[in-house]
């Protein structure tokens, strides 16, 4: 609240959050509104992931666990579409489940919506496992003994004679393996849990937030490749040349952090403008 | 009774801890065979944790409606929601979709969840802008340290920052990959180190605070 008698920098450094609310909602807004849709540079983690689907032989198995629920849905949703299309193109054996037990519903959506777009056939082209308890323990079980861990799909189909699984046992016989976590269990978890021990490769995705805390897995080469948040998705949207929803949310994503930056420097400024006064 | 209560667990902690540690390393088929059971063990342990936490929730906000403490109403909220998802979902057999129809459950699920979730996470963004504002400020050298690194990764990570500043995207995948890492790799060393003292401690029962407390 401003007071009377209150400097400049004083009243400013107090200023009412709800101007600071609006100003996020109009950057987040307008550029959604009216894109400008600059340049987007990939970096080497999204590479990673996306040269390593790339070389992997026609028929061969991916597992994509969708370990996320809605309250990330904005951020690794396109994600996971586009390593879905990326996986679909490339005509693999696609393998999605998810260990959130809140996120089934939502994954269930997302492997249909992308499979019927790419015309491809459940039980022979894909599947979606669901949810089995456990966490880390499904990880583990899954390495031992897939059908153990998953003896029917999400539609209740046994999963012993789906096409699809044809020849696959256990996590050992997955080609390549990527974790979309938004927490535990998620990235991490497969890696300790699974590729340590069944020795499968593995990319990862996560959200914005998370990203810096993988960083020394990707850099020992425990994992191959991370799709980092939003930006990361855009990066694989605009690998595989189908741009959606990262693409179109970057520009808001600019605006915002720019707009964050700016509010930064100005508390600062107003901050030792204060300190001077005051001696 | 202290033999059931404090050593049968103490004796069971020490043979299962030895034994799936030594596992790890045993690749004998019998060996495998025992861990392919434990975890199918764990899985039904699992599910049978979330009737427990179900049954806890409850219990608690019965207690908060009954002796209608501060906020009760939000407990009847809770109640009302849960109860109602449970008798939709068994109703429609956990089942989102019939052969494309959206069931009630997914009505739920799609209508009210998804968006309560999305807006909870969304409205982060709008604190972490008033929040920065608030208390972002160099007031040492350490956090004019981190401001200025916070700023540069801001600004690398979005097309807008690369685009007026082309260095940054450079030097912020430089602080991620470089600063970052071995920062973070060296608390991940100094926390695993921890969990394995924390797990001998348990096994060898210097460790005792998960049997809870109670008469010895």
């Amino acid at each position: 609240m401003w007071m009377a008698g209150m400097t400049f920098s004083e009243k400013m450094l107090k200023i009412d959050r709800r101007i600071i609310f609006l100003m996020i909602g109009l950057c987040t807004l307008l550029p959604l509104l009216y894109p400008v849709g600059l340049p987007i540079k990939t970096s080497s983690e999204v590479r990673g992931v996306y040269d390593h689907i790339e070389s992997l032989p026609e028929g061969s198995v991916f597992l994509l666990s969708i370990d996320f629920d809605p309250a990330s849905k904005p951020e690794l949703y396109p994600q996971a579409i586009a390593l879905l299309r990326h996986a679909f193109k490339k005509n693999l054996r696609v393998i999605t489940m998810t260990l959130w037990v809140s996120g089934t519903g939502m994954a269930d959506q997302l492997v249909t919506q992308v499979a019927k777009e790419m015309g491809k056939e459940n039980g022979t082209d894909y599947t979606f496992l669901g949810w089995s308890p456990g966490g880390q323990a499904v990880i583990i079980n899954m390495g031992q003994d897939l059908y153990s861990a998953y003896p029917s799909d999400y539609r209740g189909k046994p999963t012993k004679e789906l096409p699809i699984l044809e020849g696959v046992r256990s996590l050992k016989d997955v080609g390549y393996m990527v974790s979309l976590g938004a927490g535990r269990p998620g990235v991490e978890e497969w890696y300790v849990f699974g590729k340590d021990k069944y020795k499968f490769e593995m990319g990862g995705g996560c959200t914005g937030v998370m990203a810096p805390g993988l960083y020394p897995l990707l850099r020992s080469g425990q994992i191959n490749g991370l799709i980092g948040g939003l930006r990361g998705a855009a990066e694989y949207e605009n690998l595989i040349g189908k741009k959606g929803k990262a693409v179109a949310g970057m520009d808001a994503q600019s605006a915002t952090h720019l707009a964050i930056i700016a509010l930064v420097i100005m508390c600062n400024l107003f901050y030792f403008s204060l300190r001077q006064q005051r001696g | 009774m202290i033999f059931l209560r404090r050593q049968l667990p103490l004796l069971i902690t020490l043979v299962t801890g030895l034994l799936f540690a030594a596992q790890y390393y045993v690749p004998h088929p019998a060996s495998e065979q025992m861990l392919t059971s434990a975890t199918k063990w764990l899985q039904i342990v699992g599910g049978f944790a979330l009737i427990l936490g179900v049954t806890s929730l409850f219990h608690q906000h019965a207690v908060k409606i009954r002796r209608q403490e501060a906020g009760w109403g939000y407990s009847l909220v809770l109640y009302v929601g849960m109860l109602g998802t449970i008798a939709v979902g068994l109703w429609t057999n956990g089942k989102e979709s019939v052969e494309g129809t959206m069931t009630a459950f997914g009505w739920i699920y799609n209508y009210m969840m998804v968006p309560l979730q999305g807006t909870m996470f969304a409205i982060l963004a709008f604190f972490i802008a008033s929040a920065a504002y608030r208390s972002f400020r160099a007031k040492s050298r350490e956090a004019a340290v981190l401001l200025v690194a916070a700023v540069i990764v801001m600004m690398g990570r979005v097309p807008l920052g690369e685009y007026l500043i082309p260095l940054s995207g450079d030097v912020s995948s430089w602080i991620l990959n470089v600063l970052n890492s071995s920062v973070r790799r060296a608390i991940l060393i100094g926390v695993s180190l921890g969990a394995v003292a924390l797990s001998f401690k348990i096994i060898f029962g210097v460790e005792r605070s998960y049997l809870g407390g109670g008469k010895e």
